[in-house]
């Protein structure tokens, strides 16, 4: 069996990069006291760890609109979307619904399954006999306060 | 498990090949649901003709390779889309791709940006089928792509299941080949020998000749006798369609001979300084692929050309060679190279269409020892330098470190008026999903200018 040839590795997606700061190595300075820290070093956390739990699955997005507030989706928000998640009643979807790109909270209406939004102008759409195509499942959404 | 199944248990590597189906178009596709059942094709670089094509584009009998300024009218019609390509886009999804399959798979070898061998081993015809349908039903749902899955025991078999995946329905994107089997003798007998993998035309006219018309022809051939006559690759494609592995991944990747960069103007330019800019930028880009490879290169070739088809204007056609004085991998001596080419070459009123810088005679830089006889290299830091500059770009992006500064406006910057935006790679430029119904057009509406 051929070994996998280096010079062949296809990019990394760039959540696969190591961070752009580095680990802590703590030095209490150059007087040359060791640091009492630095038999607990650790790798600082890395929200992309916390976040993307599938990197080659996760793509981002950006909502737009407002009726999805209700579920703390505001406009402009980006949108940690993984493809690989198996979609169970109560998530948040990114599905494609006549045409549309829509996130929808996938939720059960009088009993059967719905695409609800938090807004009363719109209305939940049911699942049945629609062409609805799942596209992903919200894994968490990001709200920057300062950009 | 009885004695008979045992003897056939030696350890039998099932090699898969995972094609998407019109990557480039599916790649629009993920992020653009709406060209889904569409007419869609991505054109090449600057626009020039049509590289990719969606099956809706197939059926309407628009060859590949049509100059895009001829589907222009359709376009303006709207009756079918058409897509500058968006490389940030693809490569990004193929990078994803070959990492889905490693998770799932004990060995990946991607072999071009849409297509990628897999290595089963210990597992029973019915489970490779079983692996295979997995693997196409998890890349389309996970990263939304169409791929068609074809398993042989060899390289060459394995295209050929997969080329039947995708022209045959009944296989549902997943054909298994026993090299011995009647279905296997059946496709053998129907493909013409040109579309084997690894034989050209000019190849397939020989074999015309000698009575080698069909891949089963070309099977039943003594591959002795094939040796003799045409040659030892030819031998070992004969055996790989017999179901004897010949073929390596290693082989298929061995180094390139010689690196080239060039590249259409986006406007024909005669002016000196546009020229050197961009020959500047084939050339950094030729060094860092030398590098990836670990060459050093002996000699630089600069080439340029004017508008073919332009008769009414100067032709011109020139190249220079620039041997080197000891073999380098060093940008600025290839930059150096390249200045001296032009000032051989360049003549003014002159428009040129094309510029291209290209490395040749390389040769291992692990295996070349500095002799005694050679001067040692003027710069003496370079390999750290180079290493540092290549490291950079990686991280931050092509070209964000690069020798001399070129001038953002200059006229061979690629021409790429339809390109989708780049959905994986800018955060400016991220899909967009409506909270509800029409969100998306009402925003889009909210930004436009008053009249």
């Amino acid at each position: 069996m051929p070994s996998q040839p280096a010079h062949v590795a296809t990019a990394w997606p760039l959540t696969f990069q190591p961070l752009a700061f580095p680990a802590l190595y703590a030095r209490a300075g150059f007087s040359g006291f060791p640091s009492p820290a630095q038999d607990y070093e650790q790798r600082t956390l890395d929200l992309n760890t916390r976040l993307i739990k599938n990197p080659t699955q996760t793509f981002y997005l950006t909502a737009i609109g407002d009726s999805m507030e209700g579920w703390g989706i505001f406009h402009d928000d980006l949108l940690v979307v993984d493809r690989s998640i198996q979609p169970r009643l109560g998530h948040i979807l990114v599905a494609l619904f006549d045409g549309e790109v829509l996130i929808k909270r996938y939720a059960l209406y009088q009993g059967t399954p719905h695409l609800c939004s938090a807004h009363p102008l719109y209305p939940p759409l049911p699942l049945s006999g629609t062409e609805c195509q799942l596209w992903g499942v919200v894994r968490a959404v990001i709200h920057e306060y300062v950009s | 498990m009885g004695r008979g199944a045992r003897g056939d248990s030696r350890v039998r590597v099932v090699i898969g090949l995972v094609d998407a189906n019109n990557f480039y178009v599916s790649c629009e596709r993920v992020f653009q649901p709406e060209l889904e059942g569409q007419p869609v094709g991505v054109m090449s670089n600057n626009d020039g003709c049509i590289i990719a094509r969606s099956e809706e584009l197939k059926a309407m009998e628009i060859p590949m390779g049509v100059p895009a300024f001829k589907l222009e009218g359709l376009r303006r019609a709207q009756r079918i889309h058409l897509k500058s390509s968006n490389y940030e886009l693809y490569g990004d999804m193929s990078g994803r791709l070959c990492q889905l399959l490693r998770d799932a798979c004990p060995a990946v070898a991607p072999y071009s940006i849409d297509e990628m061998f897999v290595y089963l081993d210990g597992l029973t015809p019915a489970q490779c089928q079983a692996v295979g349908e997995a693997l196409r039903r998890r890349i389309r749902r996970h990263l939304g792509l169409p791929v068609c899955v074809g398993l042989a025991p060899t390289h060459t078999l394995a295209k050929l299941a997969n080329h039947a995946a995708k022209k045959r329905a009944r296989y549902e994107g997943v054909c298994l080949l026993d090299a011995a089997s009647k279905e296997t003798a059946a496709l053998l007998k129907e493909l013409p020998v040109g579309e084997v993998w690894g034989i050209g035309r000019r190849l397939a006219e020989r074999l015309a000749v000698q009575r080698i018309h069909t891949a089963w022809d070309l099977r039943e051939c003594d591959h002795h006798d094939l040796r003799r006559r045409f040659s030892v690759v030819l031998a070992r494609t004969a055996l790989e369609l017999r179901g004897t592995p010949c073929l390596s991944m290693n082989a298929v990747d061995e180094p390139r001979q010689r690196i080239m960069t060039s590249r259409s103007f986006g406007r024909p330019t005669g002016d000196k300084a546009d020229v050197y800019s961009a020959l500047s930028r084939h050339a950094q880009r030729s060094a860092e692929k030398l590098r990836e490879q670990r060459s050093l290169t002996r000699a630089v070739m600069v080439f340029l050309a004017t508008n073919r088809h332009r008769q009414d204007q100067p032709q011109y056609f020139p190249h220079a060679m620039i041997p080197l004085a000891a073999p380098s991998d060093d940008t600025r001596v290839v930059l150096a190279a390249v200045r001296e080419g032009l000032e051989q070459v360049y003549r003014p009123d002159h428009r040129f269409m094309k510029a291209g810088v290209m490395l040749l005679d390389l040769v291992d830089a692990e295996q070349y020892q500095l002799s005694l006889l050679h001067q040692p290299p003027r710069h003496r830091h370079h390999p750290a330098l180079m290493a540092t500059l290549d490291d950079i770009n990686r991280r931050m992006g092509q070209n964000k470190v690069r020798f001399g500064v070129e001038p953002e406006e200059a006229s061979w910057h690629l021409r790429c008026g339809h390109r989708s935006d780049r959905f994986t790679t800018r955060w400016g430029e991220l899909m967009k999903a409506g909270t509800h119904p029409g969100a998306i057009q009402a925003c889009a509406e909210r930004k436009k200018p008053l009249p």
